[in-house]
């Protein structure tokens, strides 16, 4: 069943149950990952959460239902032996130990591999997995029964005791070995209201110990109600916890040790100890057989089947969630009046309905569909402005009409025509207003919170600290700052990388920040927020931070950069250098900090995303790093501009301002073209060099006009002194500006943007394209991307060859000429920047 | 030519009647001036030119990206893959295929399309008659009845990174 999946384009319903499997499986192990992250805390405190215990082993259990359905063996035998220990774990049978814990994380890290090879991604971890069964099997034969012993020191019916779950039984056994008191309350409910009155009674008793069980006493009940004891165990003193759940059909009294010694005095508030043999004895309590006369079904159980079932398996989770109280009340005595069953049937009802509704208030989409959808809410945008322009023209020929006409002719007809044109306008209005409406609701669907990759990165932190033998916190805000989907997904790899390279390189071993009068424990902050169309996210550790001599040294070494170079650097520039694809650190390791390991990579891979990387780093203080990234990628804003004739849009996101551009403003540094713009310099680059393009071709092909593509309207705006009119568009990423060179000034448009073909992923410079209109295409320009190339084509020096925009040297020189005939700059002097079909 | 006629009336009609069971269907188009057939399983669709936008630092033989029913297209030149020529051209015949490649549709231009030839095994050469050395798409030569000369081309290896 596992291998039938088959690649090709089959959407067969096999296919579309298995990746709901996957996604499903994945959101149980991101799930399970959280939890045993709480759990590692909790534990780190020296303290113990049988709920979260309970948690995972429900998440464990899910999985290997859910991977016994779809015949992924490997996980379902992965889960299964989870499963065992975790069963074991919770009924105290083996304890909570580090090495516990290192077992389950490694778990989560295969489940993540195995699905990661289901999808056809990754060899499957076959070695790991069976390592990991050993090592669980290996856990599973130190277990121990112990602790039995101080429950028989207790004043307890026997008949109770007997009927106790065995989870009941080790938590009662946990509760008194932490030194808690015991009490016993006698409950009175009502038929008719003991869902919610027992519900009340937990909810008041929750804050001051943990009911341990609630069994009917089969005395003081009537035709109408019955009576519960109720154990439950407890840090306060009586009077504290009678005055919590003080009611007149309450009463309480505490559960006396036999030898009446003051419970808690000998017991530590530990966990319990590490069983050894001797605790191997067999629990001196029979517990699984039902007490005499006491029927099991006649017993309570909560509608939360982890602290009820009479078996060591409980069902599985998936059974439990529509019928609490289905199977959980008493029969009603056979003499109850026929109207009692009225209203509590009714209740189940509301209450099934209920949970039903719950379950069902969220749907899994497939990103795709989204996608899908976006495109077409895009062309109806075109439709929209098609609509627009015919309203337009309505009008128009209306006024025309009405002025030439003024006489009685046709006067009727122009009435008409002027109500059609009317409700025309008012119809485009409000398609406008919906369209818009449905453009934020598509985006907002894609928006998911950060704190989906966090999570992720919480585990890698635990896990590197562990390896690296360094103590590191983790401290994660803005965890609920939204971004889209694919961004989300995409950020991962990044991320995961700079906090690697943090506590790698960052956070200083023990010792030495003992030296330097730091915390043991190094801090990792992880900092998401909003700013703008902007999501900002930091990565900022308390380490060493980078040394600019010595990654300058470095890079000196390997000759990135020259002496001169190095020399006119800023110490933000040197930081920059760790981008660099050739900046290794491997050799230098003990010098330098080592940062710059694949960090072109996360730097690759941010800049795909639309977003940049800065870094800003004090030695002996710390390393912070800045991604900047747009909150989507669907719809933006764009600035239309004219460039040789050919249409670009530049995301308006990106755009700080446009203005005239003057000639005899350009001052030529070294080759480069700077202006003055405000007191600052400001870079400047012609689009139309940048991309060389010529300046006599438009950069559409017509049918019609294929041979003669009409040329650029050039001639619209001449300026006084003759030359063409052209335009500054100051475009920043992050702190970079800088200023590109067009010739006209569209206009502004809210569009889809689309990516670029597989074939064309290697074009640098483009975010992806766009439909204008007349089913005309129009190109995305990737600020970020031309903005680095740009300042990075600044920073080389002049006679470095293979830079792909020779920026700058003013006026027509450098700029590579090519053939009238070779339009796409195939001949000679290609541009080495370029891709495509190889 | 005459050998192959041989060959073919040497089989029986029950070979005859599998080849034309198994009849490949190309279809065939032009580049300047010389034919070319692919099997037409690769075409999802033949289109009339639309508005092409160049793409500036693509490769040369990428004409630009069009954009089919919302969906973006890039749009290969094969007579400048093939060196066929330095320029393409677009008229009233030329066309564009509609290929499937990897992950992806591609548009390729042609400057005709002529129409589709069902080929026996029988009416196809190997690629090595034009030579020992054959780009990796040239898969065979399709000589259908009528006497019309293909060079048939395997779209894989044009696409392939």
């Amino acid at each position: 069943m596992a291998e039938h999946s088959g690649g090709g384009r089959g959407d067969s319903a096999g296919d579309k149950a298995r990746e709901e499997f996957f996604s499903e499986a994945q959101e149980i192990v991101d799930g399970l990952s959280r939890d045993l992250l709480a759990l590692d805390e909790v534990c780190r405190r020296g303290g113990s959460d049988a709920e979260l215990v309970n948690d995972v082993f429900r998440a464990v259990h899910t999985l290997k239902g859910l991977s016994g359905l779809f015949g992924a063996a490997m996980m379902s035998g992965l889960s299964h032996e989870l499963e065992n220990l975790l069963d074991d774990l919770r009924l105290g049978r083996i304890e909570l130990t580090p090495q516990v814990l290192d077992l389950l994380f490694q778990s989560v890290e295969l489940y993540g591999r195995i699905l990661s090879a289901a999808k056809g991604d990754g060899p499957e971890p076959g070695g790991e997995v069976k390592a990991l069964l050993a090592a669980l099997g290996q856990v599973a034969q130190q277990k121990g029964g112990g602790g039995g012993s101080v429950v028989a020191q207790y004043e307890l019916d026997p008949g109770l005791l007997g009927v106790l779950t065995e989870y009941e039984e080790h938590r009662l056994r946990t509760n008194l070995q932490a030194g808690l008191s015991l009490y016993r309350m006698r409950v009175q409910f009502q038929l008719a209201t003991i869902d919610s009155a027992l519900d009340d009674l937990k909810a008041k008793t929750r804050p001051h110990g943990e009911i341990i069980t609630f069994l009917p006493t089969g005395e003081g009940g009537d035709a109408e109600s019955v009576e519960l004891e109720i154990l439950v165990a407890s840090r306060e003193g009586l009077s504290v916890l009678g005055e919590a759940v003080a009611a007149p059909n309450v009463t309480i009294e505490e559960v006396r040790r036999r030898d009446a010694a003051p419970p808690g005095t000998k017991e530590s508030i530990r966990p319990p100890r590490p069983p050894t043999l001797s605790d191997m004895a067999p629990p001196p309590l029979p517990s699984f057989a039902p007490a005499p006369g006491l029927d099991a079904s006649q017993t309570i159980e909560t509608d939360d089947y982890t602290e009820g079932t009479r078996t060591s398996r409980p069902p599985p989770p998936m059974h439990q969630t529509g019928l609490p109280g289905a199977q959980s009340l008493p029969p009603p005595p056979p003499s109850a009046p026929p109207n009692v069953g009225g209203p509590q049937a009714q209740r189940d009802q509301q209450q099934r309905e209920l949970t039903l509704r719950s379950v069902t208030q969220t749907v899994r989409v497939d990103i795709r569909k989204l996608d899908h959808l976006m495109n077409i809410v895009g062309e109806l945008a075109i439709v929209r402005s098609a609509v627009s322009r015919l309203t337009e023209r309505m009008r128009l020929h209306e006024t025309v009409v009405s002025g030439r006409s003024g006489s009685g002719d046709g006067s009727a007809r122009d009435g008409e025509l002027r109500e059609l044109a009317t409700s025309l306008t008012r119809l485009h209005r409000s398609f406008d207003r919906h369209l818009a409406q449905m453009q934020n609701g598509i985006l907002e669907v894609r928006m998911v919170p950060l704190g989906q990759v966090f999570d992720k990165l919480a585990r890698i932190v635990r896990q590197i600290s562990r390896e690296h033998d360094k103590q590191v916190n983790l401290v994660v805000t803005g965890a609920e700052t939204e971004i889209d989907k694919l961004i989300v997904e995409e950020l991962s790899d990044p991320l995961m990388h700079m906090i690697r390279n943090a506590i790698d390189h960052g956070i200083e071993d023990r010792d030495q920040r003992m030296l330097v009068q730091k915390p043991a424990v190094g801090t990792i902050a992880l900092n998401a927020f909003q700013k703008g169309n902007h999501v900002v996210i930091e990565v900022e550790d308390d380490g060493k931070g980078m040394d600019p001599s010595v990654i300058l040294g470095a890079a000196l070494k390997r000759g990135l950069v020259t002496e001169a170079e190095a020399r006119e650097m800023s110490t933000k520039d040197v930081l920059a250098l760790v981008f660099q694809p050739g900046f290794t650190t491997r050799d230098e390791a003990t010098s330098l900090s080592g940062r710059g390991v694949g960090m072109d990579i996360v730097q690759t891979n941010i800049a795909k995303l639309g977003g940049v990387v800065d870094i800003t780093s004090e030695v002996g203080i710390g390393t912070k790093m800045t991604i900047t990234l747009p909150i989507t990628l669907a719809i933006i804003s764009v600035l239309i501009v004219e460039v040789a004739g050919r249409t670009f849009c530049m995301p308006l996101a990106s755009v700080e301002e446009a203005i005239v551009f003057d000639e005899s403003m350009v001052r030529t540094f070294e080759g480069r073209e700077v202006m003055t713009q405000r007191g600052s310099t400001l870079p400047i680059a012609r689009l139309a060099k940048v991309f060389l393009l010529e300046g006599h071709r438009a950069g559409v092909w017509f049918n019609e006009d294929a041979k003669t593509p009409t040329p650029p309207a050039v001639s619209a705006s001449r300026s006084v002194g003759g030359r063409p009119k052209s335009y500054v568009v100051i475009a920043t990423v992050a702190d970079r500006r800088v200023g590109f060179v067009v010739d006209r000034l569209v206009g502004q448009q809210d569009i889809v943007i689309k990516a670029l073909g597989r074939s064309l992923k290697k074009v640098r410079g483009f975010a992806g394209a766009t439909e204008l209109g007349d089913q005309r295409v129009g190109l995305v320009l990737d600020a970020a991307a031309l903005i680095a190339e740009v300042l990075a084509s600044v920073a080389s020096a002049p006679g470095e060859p293979a830079r792909p925009s020779p920026v700058g040297a003013s006026g027509e020189v450098a700029v590579v000429r090519r053939t009238a005939d070779d339009v796409f700059g195939g001949g000679g002097g290609a541009p080495p920047a370029r891709g495509g079909f190889a | 030519m005459k050998v192959l006629a041989r060959r073919i009336e040497g089989r029986s009609a029950m070979q005859r009647a599998d080849e034309i069971g198994n009849r490949a269907e190309y279809l065939a188009f032009m580049l300047g001036t010389e034919a070319y057939a692919i099997e037409i399983g690769n075409i999802v669709e033949i289109l009339k030119p639309l508005p092409i936008t160049e793409i500036p630092r693509a490769d040369p033989d990428v004409v630009g990206v069009m954009s089919v029913r919302g969906r973006l297209v890039a749009v290969l030149d094969l007579k400048r893959r093939f060196r066929l020529a330095r320029t393409f051209t677009m008229d009233r015949k030329s066309r564009i295929l509609l290929v499937d490649a990897v992950e992806e549709e591609i548009g390729l231009l042609v400057d005709e399309v002529l129409q589709v030839y069902r080929l026996s095994e029988a009416e196809i050469e190997p690629p090595t008659v034009l030579g020992t050395e054959q780009p990796p798409h040239v898969v065979g030569i399709g000589r259908p009845h009528g006497g019309a000369v293909l060079l048939l081309l395997d779209l894989a290896p044009l696409f392939a990174e």
